[in-house]
């Protein structure tokens, strides 16, 4: 018997709604949902191919144990004894900051929260963080310091009410795709579209104006049109004086960012800045939508910092149409942050360091909760090549394929005493881990995600879940027992979600039927905003005056030189998503994958004898792969892309992480590589065959 | 041809549930419309003039399926099982797909196998739909005799209230599965006043011109190729006209291991998307997007495929437009094409 449950799409940060078709204990197909705020009725290729994702093939199905090089299957009794052993050892013996855990964007809050609340009260450590880290902590950072929050300050549904969008560093018919498809359509209605990257994207080819900036110069572009605004006046003089402070200090840090100066640094012509910031500082209503290319760089909170600055000096935030708006990455990375998955932060943004803060929640939890400052996920992977953490929990991550510079993530995660991962697949993650346990797809849990606007939904299950799977705070609330811990003991996800609102004061008039029956709220939906906030900073700012924070441009960490002459930056494919673990079982979105995976101008090309599909290898200081160029002028000369979800060809061999100094943000928009042209008729290796020669090289 | 009076469509629907499994359009909370399976006794109301955003395609061609299983030794063919089905209150351009994939599938034993175990009941439509054209295309709104077993027309209303329904048995299976039911046989004032709603009904149909020219240009080839390549710069590839398509019906094979077995199965395809003619060496006839996007409109509109199939391939449902993230979808694309 088919039936259809409704439910939130488990891919990026737009919150599509989604229905799930299932026959009995699989999931058949999904439907789009006409009546879903945001949706409307459409779908991206990775909605509508979510079907496969819940797919039974390659899952975990009951918890493993390492042995040797394989693993065996093990009872939960087993591997929780195990854990419990471990992880106490090290909490005891060499404390808590050498424990931790890193818990996961596309789970449930539900699922983070007790994940979060398992470190801060079991292991008693702060050391606490997910994928964030590598999207959007510099707008968190950023954004945080310029106006005292750090999501989206306006809704989705405020592109259709703009006049002006503005398209920073992202991509989104390819990674947001129905965001991307709002963008079209209001650019159909009349909106002007101004889209500002290196890149010539599908939304460039039909923007009114594009910003083709040299990588890694947006500090500069930034700074030269708010020079602009403010030589010629065009900023919104009552605006700035009533809720924005520090122009003074803001004119005269830039006033050094002349137009012609701007062109040198990014290539921009000097009339192209003039008519981008006429238009933008004109408009009665702008949009600014921000991705990667304004995050993952060493300068990311500086880039947060400055798009905020130029938001700010033409009173572009606080109003319907307008706002700063990072697109997130993933389906519940806000929702993930939320609740307090982040070593600074408690559930509801509530600092770590604060004491008062840290008494509320012990009261609340009824037990201590860690007090030595926690450290981010790439900080964990350097004190373990120190030595100085030993074991670690992470939940429905791959870091091996998406944190930056793989060879290291690799040699640190090796050096753990105790490596628990919980997961569907077997990753490449995974198969480093000591014990692997069996997770929950999104089909089968109830919960909920709150996507990038703030909108907090409902996730409902249509199949259960296959062997002895379960939804991650079932898993935790086993573990907690395993460990003697008190407050785990929830009959269902809703009772999860009570406590959660209990504690988090952005999320205090949420329920589970006030969320059915508005199809999801937006935080904060507190007393002052019962039915939650489409839009932030209407009257104030939760800082009270907003700040204009003066940056300067600092180059990326590594440059192309002689050796290295190219640049190289990270993309994603509108067929896939992240490491490519659920995407790829689609057997649709894997055949879209291209047979090369290296974008590279034609002159460039053309320079280097390459013809399309060309087999080639891409060497970085830092490791090498192989792979075919596709020949493409949406990239201009001297710079390359490629995508990161493919576990095969992984970019993070090649990327840096040098980081951003506030962040840690690595920075996985450029580097420094060159390309070596294989033999015409090679079949490029993948990197386990290229692993495995090495090896074998140095055996003998 | 048999026709009744009929005071509640319910008591019709809930008779067939006795032997058969019902599935109908039910409206949820969320003001979804999906095809739902109604028990015999259960309490929920028909609503007329729904048409659910995915067509009852599903049900007869299914989105994932498998067709064989290979043990190593031998190849067994898996044809669903079920047994009989009604698909209750189906809108006219609903039944033409359905009549079309009909001829599509006529040998394919898996449509087949829940083809012939299906009983289908049409209801005529009194208003056109958001979206719906089914007038220009010979779809709609109402239901012809041989695309359905029963159909139902609403009595003219009385102040506004509907007075009850007229069955009308179209086939021996329709008749069938009616008799034993209590019903009183209609006079034989039922088809003029049918004919009248369906006059009533058409005039409200919005315009139709663009639809019509549109039309026109795709047979004369009048469409410059330069305008589809930049109409499908808006076409990202969702595959959502095809899945939504209620005669769309490609489709491609994988096999999955399942144990000891391959599975050899097949899933719903869409050749907007670039991987669907890219042969094994990379090379690829529809590489260009506007290549593809060209084919998708001529498969639905062109005369040549009414001369194989008897129509167009469009029935004029709107389901496209709806779901199509590119603003290319039906209205929207042949609106560009003919201002082109």
């Amino acid at each position: 018997m088919i039936k259809t449950t409704p439910s939130v799409c488990p891919y990026c940060g737009t919150g599509c709604g989604i229905g799930l078709r299932s026959d009995g204990d699989k999931v058949i197909g999904v439907e789009p949902i006409s009546s879903h705020p945001i949706s409307k009725g459409r779908l991206c290729s990775k909605g509508w191919s979510a079907a496969f994702a819940t797919g039974h093939e390659n899952r975990v199905t009951s918890p493993m144990i390492r042995e040797g090089e394989g693993f065996r299957k093990a009872s939960w009794d087993e591997a929780l004894t195990l854990i419990h052993e471990k992880f106490s050892y090290h909490r005891d013996h060499h404390g808590p900051e050498t424990v931790g855990m890193i818990s996961c964007a596309r789970a449930t809050n539900e699922d983070n929260y007790a994940i979060q609340k398992f470190a801060r009260t079991v292991l008693k450590t702060n050391n606490i963080d997910h994928c964030a880290r590598i999207c959007h902590s510099p707008s968190v950072a950023g954004l945080q310091q310029t106006l005292g929050s750090g999501a989206m300050t306006n809704s989705i549904a405020d592109v259709g009410k703009a006049d002006v969008i503005v398209v920073f560093g992202c991509d989104p018919t390819e990674s947001h795709s129905i965001i991307g498809s709002d963008i079209m359509k209001a650019k159909e209605a009349g909106a002007l579209l101004m889209v500002v990257d290196p890149r010539r994207t599908r939304l460039a080819e039909i923007a009114d104006v594009h910003l083709q900036l040299r990588l890694g110069t947006n500090v500069a572009l930034l700074n030269g049109l708010v020079n602009i605004i403010l030589e010629r006046g065009w900023e919104d003089k009552a605006f700035v004086a009533e809720r924005v402070d520090d122009l003074d200090v803001m004119r005269k840090a830039i006033a050094e960012y002349t137009p012609e100066r701007v062109e040198e640094i990014t290539g921009v012509p000097v009339d192209q800045q003039i008519q981008f910031a006429r238009l933008y500082s004109h408009a009665r209503a702008a949009f600014l939508a921000y991705g990667m290319g304004v995050t993952q760089y060493v300068s990311g909170t500086n880039n947060v910092m400055s798009i905020s600055n130029l938001a700010l000096i033409c009173g572009h935030v606080g109003k319907q149409g307008a706002g700063i708006n990072p697109l997130r990455g993933q389906n519940n990375v806000q929702g993930a942050c939320d609740m307090g998955c982040l070593p600074c932060q408690y559930p509801g943004y509530q600092q770590a360091n604060d004491p008062a803060v840290r008494d509320k929640f012990a009261k609340a939890w009824g037990t201590t909760v860690g007090q030595i400052p926690g450290m981010t996920s790439l900080g964990m992977n350097e004190a373990m090549l120190d030595d100085a953490f030993h074991a670690l929990m992470i939940f429905g991550e791959d870091p091996v394929l998406t944190d930056p510079d793989q060879n290291q993530v690799t040699k640190a995660l090796k050096k753990l005493d105790c490596l628990v991962v919980v997961e569907m697949v077997m990753t490449e993650t995974a198969q480093l881990a000591d014990v692997v346990l069996p997770a929950a797809c999104f089909a089968e849990k109830n919960g909920t995600f709150a996507s990038c606007e703030r909108r907090v939904q409902r996730v409902r299950k249509a199949v259960n879940p296959p062997g002895e799977c379960k939804s991650d705070w079932q898993t935790i609330a086993m573990m907690a027992e395993k460990f003697g811990a008190k407050g785990f003991g929830w009959a269902n996800s809703e009772e999860v979600f009570n406590e959660i609102v209990s504690v988090t004061p952005i999320y205090s008039h949420m329920s589970y039927p006030r969320l059915d029956e508005s199809r999801g709220l937006q935080w904060p939906c507190n007393t002052h905003h019962p039915d939650g906030s489409p839009v932030l900073h209407e009257r104030s700012f939760p800082i009270g005056k907003a700040r204009l924070i003066p940056v300067h441009n600092l180059p990326t960490a590594e440059q192309p030189d002689v050796e290295y002459p190219y640049y190289l930056t990270t993309i994603r494919l509108h067929f896939h998503y992240g490491c490519g673990s659920m995407t790829r079982k689609s057997p649709l979105l894997e055949r879209e994958s291209p047979k090369g995976l290296l974008f590279m101008n034609p002159r460039d090309a053309n320079n280097q004898k390459l013809f399309n599909h060309a087999p080639v290898g891409v060497r970085s200081r830092r490791g090498y792969i192989e792979t075919r160029v596709v020949v493409t002028d949406q990239v201009p000369p001297g710079l390359l892309s490629i995508p990161y979800h493919f576990f095969d060809t992984p970019s993070n061999q090649l990327t840096n992480d040098a980081q951003d100094p506030v962040t840690r943000m690595p920075e996985l928009k450029a580097c420094a590589v060159r390309v070596e042209p294989l033999a015409r008729d090679a079949e490029p290796k993948s990197i386990h065959t290229l692993r495995a020669l090495h090896e074998a090289e140095l055996a003998e | 041809m048999n026709v009744y009076e009929l005071d509640r469509i319910e008591h019709l629907r809930d008779w067939l549930a006795l032997s058969h499994q019902v599935y109908q359009a039910v409206e949820n909370d969320l003001g979804n419309c999906n095809w739902q399976p109604i028990e015999h006794g259960e309490v929920v109301k028909f609503k007329p003039n729904v048409r659910p955003l995915v067509s009852p395609k599903s049900l007869f061609f299914s989105e994932q399926e498998n067709m064989f299983v290979f043990d190593g030794e031998k190849f067994r063919e898996t044809l669903p099982e079920h047994g009989p089905r009604v698909i209750f209150g189906v809108s006219a351009c609903d039944l033409t797909a359905i009549s079309y994939q009909d001829k599509h599938f006529r040998k394919d034993p898996y449509y087949q196998a829940r083809r012939q175990q299906t009983l289908l009941v049409g209801i005529d439509c009194t208003k056109p739909c958001d979206g719906g054209f089914c007038r220009s295309v010979d779809a709609g709104p109402h239901v012809k005799d041989e695309i359905a077993d029963l159909i139902l027309t609403p009595m003219p209303s009385i102040g506004g209230e509907n007075t009850g329904w007229w069955l009308i048995c179209s086939s021996d299976a329709g008749r069938a599965a009616v008799s034993g039911m209590d019903l009183r046989r209609a006079d034989s004032s039922w088809s003029s006043w049918r004919e009248m709603n369906r006059r009533h009904t058409e005039a409200e149909f919005k315009s139709d011109v663009h639809i019509i020219n549109g039309i026109q240009r795709i047979n004369a080839r009048a469409v410059p190729d330069e305008l589809w390549e930049r109409l499908a710069h808006q076409c990202i590839s969702c595959s959502g006209c095809s899945q939504l398509c209620p005669t769309c019906s490609c489709y491609a094979t994988r096999d999955v291991a399942e144990d000891t077995n391959m599975v050899r199965q097949r899933v719903w395809d869409s050749c907007l998307m670039v991987g669907f003619q890219k042969e094994a060496s990379g090379a690829n006839p529809a590489a260009e997007a506007g290549r593809r996007m060209y084919r998708y409109w001529y498969h639905k509109f062109s005369e040549d495929y009414v001369a194989q199939m008897g129509r167009y391939g469009c029935v004029g449902c709107g389901r496209c437009e709806s779901t199509c993230p590119g603003s290319v979808g039906v209205h929207s694309i042949m609106e560009k094409i003919s201002n082109a």
